[in-house]
């Protein structure tokens, strides 16, 4: 809020600089957010939170300054003079959005253009100064905090005042001669005939003060924040007014603020002004808060005087005495009766705040808690995602982090199905971006677009991963999150010769591998995935990550018509794993120990032309499930295709390490079990040894 | 015969020590001690000496055999050792060509800032919760004491899902879902995504937070200050200093802000403190009974504090990044950095 210095020392007689009373506002919740200087004079760009509608005025700013800097309050004096007639007919049919009303008419006022000393207060409040009579009831809105609305009294039919909801009426026309849109629970009011304002937030177009105005009708009203907030925001329309009533205006002052406007109306544009009509049915009752020096001592964690308690309290303007309690000797109990203006203040917490903060937090110590011991069970998933991705780091990843947003026509660039799992996504309602209107069912996408910004900035040899999450939704009020894990892998011609020799599927695999292995899951395969394929992925050069028979990722060269629509180019890799949570229920806490074998072992190659369709895997699950029980381990340390085996054929090798748990091998032993697995082969999988 | 034994084991030790090569040294073995070795000669003629005679012969024999084989080693071993000199001072590496490793990758500046934090307070015995990013208003506002149309909902531009469903606006969401599931007392921090309608120079649309609160009995403001003072001091270094200005958050009351001494010109007013020297770094304050009332804890018995900070404006204080809009970027060489 802006608050001219001059105007607030109008209120208040300190002697501070500007900033010297913009600190000590910002050091009782009053930031001072900028300090501007205008043609006459220097204003405070002031913030006040949302609990402190009584502090958007300059009255309401000077009382609290005058609590804070312990200075006396010049309060306004106004007396209405020389009433004449009887005040407007008011009818309130909506007590509990408007539970009180008040009005005054002023006859033969002469409209026009406003003193300069009126237009400059307003300027430096940032208000456009319109004319005399509005100008007058902005000046007091800026003074007092409370918002009026003349009307022109020769355009209500009737000449009366009506205060009820919009019920069949559809639609309204606004000062600014916007039409608006109303709903049946929107609070208008009304002459005889027709709606002239929406209550709190605009005057109508039809009963507007003109230059040509001579009689109206001053409004001054309490309306039921929520309700004003909510059809400022369905309507669209704000103004100062809406703006404060929406917070909570000091519904005991209403009437001061009215006669306030009706004097300075009388006094600049002449006039007669009329006894004030009042609907105030149910009088707010006050309320009583109870607390003691002992709860807000302990609270706070310091002791204060009770003197500064009492003396900073009534310096707020909270009535504030002792309890008497006749059995009992001490009067530790204070019973506070907030203000009208104070709404926020409504339970001893609130007391304590307001004593923490004239206090000064500077002045509370620092204290370290005392407390009893208890278990800090470990975040399992947490601890396990932060093995992860150090493991992915080693092994040469960037850890992206992405918006959570996706671009829906992104599911098509995927090539993704109808009944895909993941086009089940939430949609934003307001979204910044259309490209942003849905939350991500996969993280593929924007990973694609990090490597393809740093492709087109120059970068190479990229490997990015994120672990996020995705929100599925499954027609429950919230999605279903599920925490990932996705990783790519780039690889161009500009790749060191050594770096060059593998696809990289393998070296994505390898690191996947190993990652697996860090976090001791055991058992993996990787399975062709056929049919299964993501459609994404090219279906000639993908797996299915497999642990004991489920599902839980997937890694696979990324299929080349997606690459085209990513604008993507060079051999990618891409790798999923689908929900680290459920990850968690197979990577043992414990490693379970095994001895250390006590008998040397024995290996022997075997080295096999295969027809192209047999997997390494294939020949590796013929090896182990063979039957023999000295058969340790088999691994491929050698792949060939090429010349001089026919195009359909290719060679691989293998080494089997032979072990006994009781004995040391002879070859003898050895060579009856290679020479069963050898024929093994040739029978099951059509194996010739290669010589 | 003794005295020949005498000259054969003078002339050979003459012989092996003048040696010129490890070749000279080795074929001076097989003449004296080889098969057919001088020596060995000699010692099969044993069998021609007396009896008498035989023993003082065989003494001096090995003694003159084990004298030479002495030469011999150590002849052997001083060429060995000059060869593998010289083949030492010939076999060369470039050891400039660039080492054979994956260059390790780094994690994003967010996750490193979040872990450092999660640790200092999981040191202070706090524990991880997570709550679901698409929420309920009612644990982000509604629970929190921020009732629908309530002013201090203007405080945080939502994207909405629904009129009952909206992206998590603070991880402050999982105050009320934690205490529902645990009894007091308890020490909790909740890192992780949120999001704000809101995006320009200074704001991104999405950014972490990390939520920390305790309740026991007899936790005082004065904690709290406590408590931040060693977090930021662990993070930015002791010399730090914080202060407190009363603030509002409807679930916090009395509410603060906090702010640490400019990190970057150290108080004396720069462009990133606008001048004050001071620069808001988290709002905290002690938790509103009312939110206790949520949550089903007796408010009369406990007392708490809870504070929130955006990890992102921490990674960009302490490693002085300028932009904001860089972090969701991604580009590799930001990413380098940290
Ligand atoms: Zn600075």
């Amino acid at each position: 809020m802006l608050v001219p210095y001059s105007w607030l020392k109008e209120f208040v007689d300190f002697d501070l600089t500007s900033s010297e009373l913009g600190h000590r506002l910002t050091m009782a919740g009053f930031e001072l957010e900028a300090e501007e200087l205008t043609a006459t004079e220097t204003v405070l760009d002031i913030g006040v939170t949302p609990n402190r509608p009584d502090c958007l005025s300059i009255r309401g700013m000077a009382r609290e300054a005058s609590a804070i800097l312990k200075l006396p309050f010049k309060d306004l004096s106004v007396s209405v003079k020389g009433e004449a007639g009887q005040g407007p007919s008011i009818t309130i049919e909506e007590n509990t959005l408007c539970p009180r009303y008040a009005a005054r008419t002023i006859t033969g006022v002469r409209n026009g253009s406003s003193p300069k000393w009126l237009t400059d207060k307003l300027e430096a409040c940032g208000v456009r100064p319109v004319s005399l009579i509005v100008d007058i009831t902005n000046y007091v809105l800026m003074e007092m905090g409370q918002p009026l609305h003349a009307f022109d009294l020769d355009r209500l039919s009737g000449g009366r005042i009506v205060v009820k909801q919009a019920g069949d009426t559809k639609e309204f026309f606004a000062l600014d001669g916007t039409k608006t849109v109303l709903e049946p629970d929107m609070l208008l009011i009304w002459d005889d005939e027709k709606p002239v304002a929406l209550a709190g937030v605009m005057g109508g177009a039809n009963s507007e003060v003109s230059d040509n105005t001579v009689n109206i009708l001053l409004e001054s009203a309490y309306f039921f924040p929520a309700s004003i907030r909510k059809t400022s925001r369905l309507t669209g329309l704000a103004s100062e007014s809406s703006f404060r009533f929406a917070r909570g205006t000091d519904i005991g002052a209403l009437d001061l603020a009215l006669d306030r406007a009706a004097t300075l109306i009388v006094e600049l544009a002449g006039g007669e002004v009329s006894t004030i009509t009042d609907i105030y049915p149910l009088p707010v009752q006050t309320r009583e808060i109870e607390v003691t020096f002992e709860k807000i001592n302990s609270i706070i964690g310091v002791n204060i005087e009770q003197s500064f308690v009492e003396n900073t309290l009534i310096s707020l303007g909270l009535d504030t005495r002792r309890k008497i309690d006749t059995s009992r000797s001490l009067e530790d109990t204070l019973i506070i009766i907030p203000p009208s203006f104070r709404n926020d203040i409504q339970t001893d917490i609130d007391i304590v705040e307001e004593v923490a903060r004239l206090y000064g937090y500077d002045n509370i110590p620092s204290t370290l808690p005392s407390v009893h011991m208890s278990p800090a069970p470990e975040h399992e998933l947490y601890k396990q995602i932060k093995t992860m991705k150090n493991s992915m780091v080693m092994s040469g990843f960037y850890e992206a982090v992405n918006f959570s947003f996706m671009n829906p026509n992104m599911l098509d660039q995927l090539l993704l199905r109808k009944e895909d799992h993941r086009r089940s996504f939430i949609s934003i309602k307001n979204p910044l971006r259309q490209e942003d209107s849905a939350m991500r069912t996969t993280l593929v996408p924007t990973l694609l677009q990090n490597l393809s910004l740093n492709l087109n900035r120059g970068e190479k040899m990229l490997r990015f991963f994120e672990v996020a999450r995705t929100y599925t939704d499954t027609g429950d009020k919230l999605p279903v999150e599920r925490t990932e894990l996705t990783a790519i892998l780039h690889k161009d011609k500009s790749a060191a010769l050594w770096e060059a020799r593998n696809v990289g599927y393998y070296d994505l695999k390898g690191v996947l591998e190993n990652l697996l292995r860090v976090i001791n899951l055991h058992g993996v395969e990787f399975v062709p995935s056929c049919d299964k394929t993501e459609p994404y992925l090219h279906p000639g050069k993908t797996a299915i990550i497999r642990v004991n028979d489920e599902n839980i990722g997937t890694i696979g060269v990324l299929h080349p018509g997606v690459a085209v629509a990513f604008d993507l180019k060079g051999d990618i890799t891409v790798a999923e794993i689908w929900d680290l949570n459920k990850l968690l229920e197979y990577t043992a806490a414990i490693p379970e120990y095994r001895t250390i074998p006590r008998f040397p072992y024995i290996e022997r190659d075997i080295a096999l032309v295969v027809s192209d369709s047999v997997t390494a895997a294939d020949v590796k699950r013929e090896v182990l499930t063979s039957g023999s029980d000295i058969i340790e381990s088999v691994s491929l340390f050698d792949i060939y295709k090429g010349k001089p085996l026919p195009a359909d054929k290719k060679s691989l090798a293998f080494a089997v390490r032979y072990r006994s748990t009781s004995d040391t091998l002879k070859d003898s032993d050895v060579e009856e079990v290679h020479g069963s697995i050898i024929s093994r082969l040739q029978k099951n999988l059509g194996a010739e040894l290669r010589s | 015969m003794l005295s020949e034994i005498e000259a054969l084991r003078e002339t050979a030790g003459d012989e092996i020590n003048k040696a010129g090569s490890l070749k000279d040294v080795q074929d001076l073995k097989v003449k004296y001690l080889g098969k057919k070795g001088l020596l060995t000669v000699k010692l099969r003629s044993m069998g021609a000496i007396p009896p008498e005679e035989r023993r003082a012969f065989g003494s001096l024999i090995n003694e003159a055999k084990s004298y030479l084989e002495s030469a011999i080693t150590s002849q052997e071993n001083r060429f060995r050792s000059d060869e593998l000199n010289q083949s030492l001072r010939i076999e060369k590496i470039d050891v400039t060509v660039p080492g054979r490793y994956i260059p390790a990758g780094q994690l994003h500046p967010s996750t490193k800032v979040l872990d450092e934090l999660i640790t200092i307070f999981t040191g202070l015995g706090f524990t991880v919760a997570e709550g679901p990013e698409v929420e309920l208003d009612f644990y982000n506002f509604e629970a929190l004491n921020m009732p629908k149309e309530h002013p201090a909902r203007d405080m945080q531009d939502t994207f909405y899902v629904s009129d009952d469903v909206v992206l998590r606006t603070h991880t402050s969401s999982v105050q009320v879902r934690t205490m529902e599931k645990t009894p007091p007392p308890l020490r909790v921090i909740a890192p992780g995504k949120v999001y704000r309608c809101d995006a320009d120079v200074s704001h991104i649309p999405m950014f972490h937070q990390l939520e920390g609160f305790m309740v026991d009995k007899n936790i005082r403001m004065s904690d709290l200050k406590g408590v931040l003072e060693l977090f930021i001091h662990r993070v930015f270094g002791s010399n730090t200093s914080i202060r407190l200005r009363p603030s509002f958050f409807p679930f916090t009351e009395p509410s603060a802000e906090i702010d640490m001494s400019c990190v970057i010109c150290g108080g004396k007013g720069c462009n990133v403190c606008s001048q004050t020297g001071w620069i808001e770094i988290l709002g905290a304050g002690m938790i509103n009974p009312r939110i206790y009332e949520m949550a089903g804890y007796a408010p009369d018995k406990y007392t708490g504090f809870a504070f929130g900070l955006g990890i992102e404006r921490v990674a960009m204080l302490k490693y002085g990044i300028d932009d904001i809009r860089l972090f969701p970027e991604n580009d590799r060489r930001f990413l380098a950095q940290f």
